[in-house]
């Protein structure tokens, strides 16, 4: 056995391993503009308590925050194929490409935990504004849109911010259902150069990038939106 | 759809069979995580020089790396090196008899420990200077500030935090089966591998977590109320 760790090694991988960063990307982009769509939805739910959607929502947020991302994964991947085979009849394990699963479980487990925090956003918000609003003649929507929304965003992005952290490095889980992402990635070329720590280590270096990104990007969000809050946004801010 | 319910009850079996392995993996890690982690933040918070900046670079960076290839990494290391760190410290120990569920446990530490001490000091800042000054001015020592009027103040502030972190630890404890652990998620496909029940296998294995983290956050409420008790205001 040669060495553990080379430079040289490190180096070549890299242009065989990055262009994999997009299906990483992509399966971030897809759950966070659906899953933001998706949570929105059942925040509405929660709010309005409408009767059986509200009931069966909260049962499902409670299952998504509940259980690991990996059996979520696992789930889609081996049960929608069964459940499609018997509903339509048709079989799309063989038709669709493995990434679906992936983005089908990452927006629905986005879904769920933007939902918790858009409906703890808007909760943290006084019910009295929305009672102000009415009474000066705004509509429902109105008050929502110039009031509660302009309040909520500021209350909800820091927890959103960890949530994106979280979502890019769950998506490297996507590998172990067969998706070549920058982890199968790195996987592939272990079977292939018998050395494989270099191209974990690169893996490892791309997330840390990422997530210094995406922390350095809220964290000056919400110095943007910090106006006239001073000590409570500063707590919020350290949390 | 056909949902055989057999197979679901040997995954079932299969699974619970299994976790005290899981066990094992949330509960040390979250253990020596709460006592690492609170020297961490405190290091942080009282600005200890120089280790403090080392201590924040660290947390912050390792924060960034997924699990998974932090384990990936670790079981490579520990299979490819084990016997010469064995050898150097004189470990009469190869890697063919060490359980991996150690690397595992490994891992999760760390994890654990960047993302406790990140709670508490978060829990620590909450905290208004002014107690350590009222600590100082009647006399007592740093130390005894810290045990007697900090820490006791900052545990109900963290508890809700932390329970995420522990309800996130029994959840991150699943990707150990990547590096071939056996858990409650690789002990519940055991039956499915000879059955090819594969997704009864995986219900089972949502099922056991489920029930797991609903009893951990019912267990958490019933902390939060007791160590909140003296906090409640007038008004509550």
């Amino acid at each position: 056995m040669d060495k553990l760790f080379e430079w040289e090694r490190f180096f070549d991988n890299i242009p065989k391993m990055v262009p994999y960063l997009s299906v990483t990307f992509s399966i971030a982009i897809y759950a966070s503009i659906v899953g933001v769509i998706l949570g929105i939805l059942i925040a509405v739910i929660r709010m309005k308590k409408i009767p059986v959607l509200h009931q069966f929502f909260q049962v499902y947020v409670s299952f998504m925050r509940g259980t690991p991302m990996l059996v979520q994964l696992m789930l889609i991947y081996y049960g929608l194929p069964v459940f499609i085979d018997h509903a339509f009849g048709t079989n799309i394990n063989r038709e669709w490409s493995t990434v679906i699963f992936a983005y089908i479980t990452f927006i629905l487990n986005q879904g769920a935990f933007l939902s918790a925090i858009f409906y703890s956003a808007i909760t943290s918000i006084p019910y009295g504004q929305t009672e102000a609003g009415l009474s000066v003649g705004l509509t429902e929507f109105q008050t929502f849109r110039r009031i509660i929304l302009p309040q909520m965003v500021r209350v909800a992005l820091p927890p959103y911010g960890s949530d994106l952290v979280g979502l890019f490095q769950n998506s490297s889980l996507v590998f172990l259902i067969g998706v070549t992402d920058i982890m199968g990635r790195a996987k592939t070329i272990g079977t292939v150069t018998k050395h494989v720590i270099e191209a974990y280590v690169f893996v490892a270096i791309i997330f840390v990038i990422i997530s210094l990104m995406i922390r350095l990007l809220f964290y000056y969000l919400n110095k943007k939106l910090d106006y006239g809050r001073g000590r409570r946004a500063l707590i919020l801010k350290e949390l | 759809m056909d949902f055989n319910l057999e197979n679901f009850k040997e995954s079932l079996l299969s699974g619970i069979e299994y976790l005290p392995n899981t066990l094992k993996l949330v509960f040390v890690p979250l253990l020596i995580g709460l006592f690492l982690g609170t020297v961490v933040a405190l290091v942080r918070v009282y600005r200890v020089p120089i280790i403090d900046k080392l201590l924040a670079v660290f947390v912050t960076v390792y924060q960034g790396v997924p699990i998974v290839v932090a384990l990936m990494i670790y079981n490579l290391i520990f299979m490819l090196k084990f016997n010469d760190i064995a050898k150097a410290l004189h470990i009469p120990k190869t890697v063919t008899n060490v359980d991996n569920i150690w690397v595992g446990i490994f891992a999760l530490t760390l994890t654990a420990v960047c993302s406790i001490s990140e709670v508490i000091r978060g829990a620590l800042l909450s905290i208004d200077k002014g107690q350590d000054e009222a600590g100082y001015s009647v006399g007592l020592t740093k130390v005894q500030t810290i045990r007697r009027i900090i820490l006791p103040q900052m545990v109900p502030v963290a508890i809700p935090m932390l329970i995420n972190n522990v309800v996130g630890l029994i959840k991150a404890s699943s990707v150990v089966m990547a590096i071939g652990i056996i858990e409650i998620v690789a002990g519940s496909i055991i039956p499915s591998s000879r059955t090819y029940s594969f997704f009864e296998g995986y219900v089972a294995a949502a099922v056991i977590y489920w029930v797991f983290t609903i009893i951990i956050e019912y267990l958490a409420d019933v902390l939060r109320k007791h160590t909140g008790r003296f906090r409640r205001n007038l008004y509550d």
